[in-house]
């Protein structure tokens, strides 16, 4: 793709003055597979210094993600990058700089995080570096969800440190656990930064009965053969956020592709939704909810998650056991062992929820340790979290060590997606990712639907099948199958688990597929070994031995699949005329945008203060035990030269509202209808005949919303609310009208018109009511 | 010494050196092209910027501390907004107002911690009235 250099011309909002920016522009394309995504994003860097200019881009990558390759181009050359040792790469990298060449190195390290490293760009020049990356989706029975990150959120580590120098945020990880990782700095306003934009093609075999997008006004260009083509509506947008693609099916089904590879192989992968499994059961579930409630989940996500927890505690039955747990630097909860899901514990859970607000870190570590010794046995944890932590792969190996299954829901508009869907998928639970201007309660309500009951266990498939089948499957989640076959060994791939098989018919193909999908699986294989690397702080021998292991197969998963990893980095040198070695390029990072829906003050605290300039405090201090009355502020008794700048008071924590947050009424009032149902999953009412017509309203209302007792967030409500009006006695044949009507329309989706809602909100709604209006 | 001499006597890599001088942290080499040499100086230098580091400062703070008068006033904020906590009648402790939330809430529970550590010893006589 060519860029026209005359359409860079960025300007300062404040000053209108131009702005010298190193990387101009971050450019997504490629082609997305109900699998994963073949991806190549452009980066065009431009030198307005004058002498020689080395570059850093950090990036973190998507879920499931590995670099293959990149091409650097420019006046008059273009140089594809070689895999080499990580080691290898870094000294190939440094000689090509000291040489005065042009110099490029894309190097991963831990939690996923990229520094794309240009050098020796020369003044005035313009290089452009294509990148290609594999990346994978988060797949639903019902469509999938595309994530790419545009920006990279700022994370919690207990041993980062933080400052926000020239209105910026600055962060910086222990060398001992992210080696020479820089990180870029954080800018509230995005404005003035590098333009970032999209044109991808989605491929399907299932055709798409909807494409959209919750974070980007997006165009969508389809033929009736051809795949369709998603760009960016307007002509570039801010980094500032991911990019997100949704995708719905018009069909859900099973869905292989697959394409020869080469040596009489084929290579394969396949999605069976998880209504082909069968339906679970109705067993008594024990779950602990645990809440994050550190800084960055301050505004809608934490209320809105308040909610969601409330709703789906209407869920449990009196036979159901939960606990509930909120963590951010410390962790609490409600009780140190499961309750009985009675109406009096539900109660107790809502007065413990109203006191949690959000403020502090994200030691989402001990949040998991104090939720599994809350379980204290087998159960599921459902962790509702931004996950905007660094560090993750100490967490991923602590949440195993617990053999607890972790559901999680994130939340934000920048990825943690890859922490997030490692962390459901190496306990064995399922994820889901969705941004703060989305339904966050009506999401942890779908989720934990489908939680602590899978509908099939056991899985089992014949022939060369890897990375290893879920333990488990969830409803709403299908389950991805990737392998190989040999050409001449037949077409099918049998699946099988308790009380169950599949034959799996597995098309030719042709050969690009076939690529695609190898190199998808590769991508896969190495995230899942990534997290297994123990952090360079562990010193024990037994854990050099381990990271000696990893390693070594990270080296050959690299080398196999042509894959970049940890041990493994890609680099390019372009030798030119008139490189002058030993010029010593002036190093510069490409600062990226707060996540839309983070606060700055959430993590850097008040902006940096000039001398003279008031002070807005991010806290005052008020620990009980403190005596305040002499509560002042003043100059620094350190440094007696230092002026008073301010006196203020203040409260904790910036009210922040999240721009654009649309709410939509109905999902608001049907989340408030599902946090009602009693513990006999009837709705409340004086006497028994409010009781069965408040709940007929109710399930009324739900279907009327779209949900079924198999669709929908609030499918399990819905099977809790027949359930009850089963067991209804009916005095008389029209009651029992009424009922049949009822449990109908739960099953079939046709609801007649009425106000559902409102008459289920009403305390007054019995028998009368209801037959009038369904007359 | 050469960037590469100077990366492996420091144990730190040569872009974190690079970045560091484009950062205004460190001086650039004594002379330019072939011949860029660094010197013990640069070493002591790198070897300054890691305790502070260790300290927990950031290279920005760390830029601003060496290029201070001394370069020794370390831990010490540009002029800025402090709390103030009379903890007892002999202790009263400063704590910057606009840290970053976190380091706040963790400072807090500290003072909160020391609060209590510093109580001062009631009297034997004292305690035994309050008991009747």
């Amino acid at each position: 793709m060519s860029v026209p250099e005359s359409i860079f011309a960025p300007v300062a909002a404040s000053t209108r003055s131009p702005v010298r920016l190193a990387m101009q522009r971050l450019w997504l394309t490629g082609q997305v597979m109900p699998v994963g995504g073949h991806l190549v994003v452009q980066h065009v860097f431009r030198s307005g210094e004058e002498r020689p200019l080395e570059v850093i881009y950090s990036f973190p990558l998507p879920r499931d993600a590995a670099l293959r390759a990149f091409r650097i181009t420019g006046d008059g050359f273009e140089v594809h990058s070689e895999l080499k040792q990580t080691e290898e790469a870094v000294k190939a990298y440094e000689q090509g700089i000291a040489d005065g060449s042009l110099s490029a190195l894309a190097r991963q390290y831990g939690d996923g995080l990229v520094n794309l490293t240009v050098g020796n760009v020369r003044p005035a020049e313009t290089v452009t570096v294509y990148l290609e990356i594999l990346a994978g989706v988060e797949s639903r029975d019902d469509g999938y969800r595309f994530r790419f990150p545009f920006t990279l959120a700022p994370a919690y580590h207990s041993k980062m440190r933080i400052a926000a120098p020239d209105a910026e945020g600055e962060i910086e990880l222990p060398a001992d656990e992210f080696g020479d990782l820089i990180l870029p700095r954080f800018r509230q306003d995005a404005s003035a930064l590098h333009e970032v934009g999209f044109e991808v093609s989605l491929l399907n075999q299932s055709p798409a009965s909807e494409i959209g997008s919750p974070s980007h006004s997006i165009k969508v260009q389809q033929n009736a053969a051809g795949p369709a083509r998603v760009s960016l509506a307007q002509e570039k947008d801010v980094p500032n956020r991911d990019l997100i693609l949704d995708l719905r099916y018009t069909e859900s089904k099973v869905q292989v592709l697959a394409g020869p590879i080469g040596d009489g192989k084929r290579s394969f992968a396949a999605l069976i939704p998880s209504t082909l499994f069968g339906r679970n059961t109705g067993s008594p579930r024990r779950i602990v909810m645990l809440l994050d409630r550190s800084g960055s989940m301050q505004g809608g996500p934490i209320t809105q998650a308040r909610k969601a927890i409330g709703a789906c505690l209407a869920t449990l039955t009196e036979e159901d056991w939960f606990g509930l747990v909120v963590f951010d630097n410390k962790v609490e909860a409600m009780h140190p062992a499961l309750v009985p899901a009675t109406r009096e514990q539900r109660e107790c859970a809502r007065a413990f929820l109203k006191k949690v607000d959000a403020c502090g870190g994200t030691e989402l570590a001990a949040g998991v340790q104090q939720a599994a010794r809350v379980l204290g046995g087998e159960g599921d944890i459902l962790v509702i979290t931004d996950g905007q932590v660094f560090g993750t792969e100490k967490i991923l190996a602590e949440a195993r060590g617990t053999g607890i299954r972790i559901s999680c829901l994130g939340i934000g508009s920048a990825s943690q997606d890859r922490f997030l869907s490692l962390l459901a998928r190496e306990t064995g639970g399922v994820s889901r990712f969705v941004t703060a201007k989305e339904r966050v309660d009506v999401s942890a309500v779908d989720l934990f639907a489908a939680m602590g009951r899978p509908v099939a266990s056991g899985l089992r498939a014949n022939g060369s099948v890897q990375p290893e089948l879920p333990r488990s499957v969830f409803a709403g989640t299908p389950v991805l199958l990737y392998g190989e076959t040999e050409s001449n060994s037949g077409d099918s791939v049998e699946l099988t688990w308790d009380g169950g098989r599949l034959a799996l018919d597995v098309p030719s193909g042709d050969r690009e597929t076939g690529e695609v999908v190898r190199l998808l699986r590769g991508s896969r294989l190495i995230t899942d070994w990534e997290i297994r690397y123990p952090s360079e702080e562990a010193v024990a021998p037994l854990e050099k031995r381990r990271q000696g292991r990893v390693a070594a197969r990270l080296f050959e998963l690299s080398k196999t699949y042509g894959l970049a990893s940890r041990e493994m980095s890609l680099v390019a040198v372009v030798k030119r005329e008139a490189d002058r070695p030993g010029e010593l390029p002036k190093t510069l990072v490409v600062p990226v945008g707060m996540a839309e829906d983070t606060a700055f003050q959430a993590y850097f605290g008040a902006p940096a203060c000039k001398p003279g300039m008031p002070v807005l405090p991010a806290a005052p201090l008020g620990a009980s035990s403190l005596r305040m009355d002499n509560f002042l502020m003043a100059a620094s008794p350190l440094q007696s030269r230092a002026p008073l700048t301010s006196l203020k008071t203040a409260t904790y924590g910036v009210p922040y509202i999240k721009a654009g947050n649309t709410e939509k009424a109905d999902n608001a009032d049907l989340v408030d209808l599902a946090a009602m149902l009693e513990p006999d999953g009837g709705m409340p009412g004086d006497n028994a005949g409010v009781r069965a017509g408040r709940t007929i309203a109710a399930m009324l209302a739900f279907v009327a919303a779209g949900h079924t007792l198999t669709t929908g967030a609030f499918r399990l409500h819905l099977t809790r609310l027949v359930g009850f009006l089963k067991s209804v006695s009916a005095t008389s044949e029209r009651e029992a009208c009424m009922i049949a009507r009822a449990v109908d329309a739960a099953s079939s989706g046709k609801v007649p018109p009425g106000r559902w809602l409102a008459l289920a909100h009403e305390a007054g709604t019995g028998w009368k009511q209801i037959d009038s209006a369904l007359k | 010494m050469t960037l590469a001499e100077i990366a492996e006597s420091s144990g730190l890599p040569a872009r974190t050196i690079r970045f560091y001088i484009a950062q205004g942290l460190l001086n650039g080499p004594v002379k330019g092209g072939r011949s860029a040499a660094y010197t013990a100086e640069h070493v002591t230098h790198l070897e300054r910027i890691k305790q502070f580091q260790a300290a927990g400062h950031t290279l920005s703070e760390i830029a601003r501390l060496l290029s201070g008068p001394s370069g020794e006033d370390f831990g010490v904020a540009p002029p800025t907004a402090w709390w103030q906590h009379a903890i007892a009648d002999d202790v009263i402790v400063w704590v910057r107002a606009d840290g970053n939330p976190w380091r706040t809430k963790q400072l807090r529970t500290a003072v909160d911690e020391f609060a209590r550590r510093v109580q001062p010893a009631r009297d034997p006589k004292e305690k035994e009235s309050e008991a009747r």
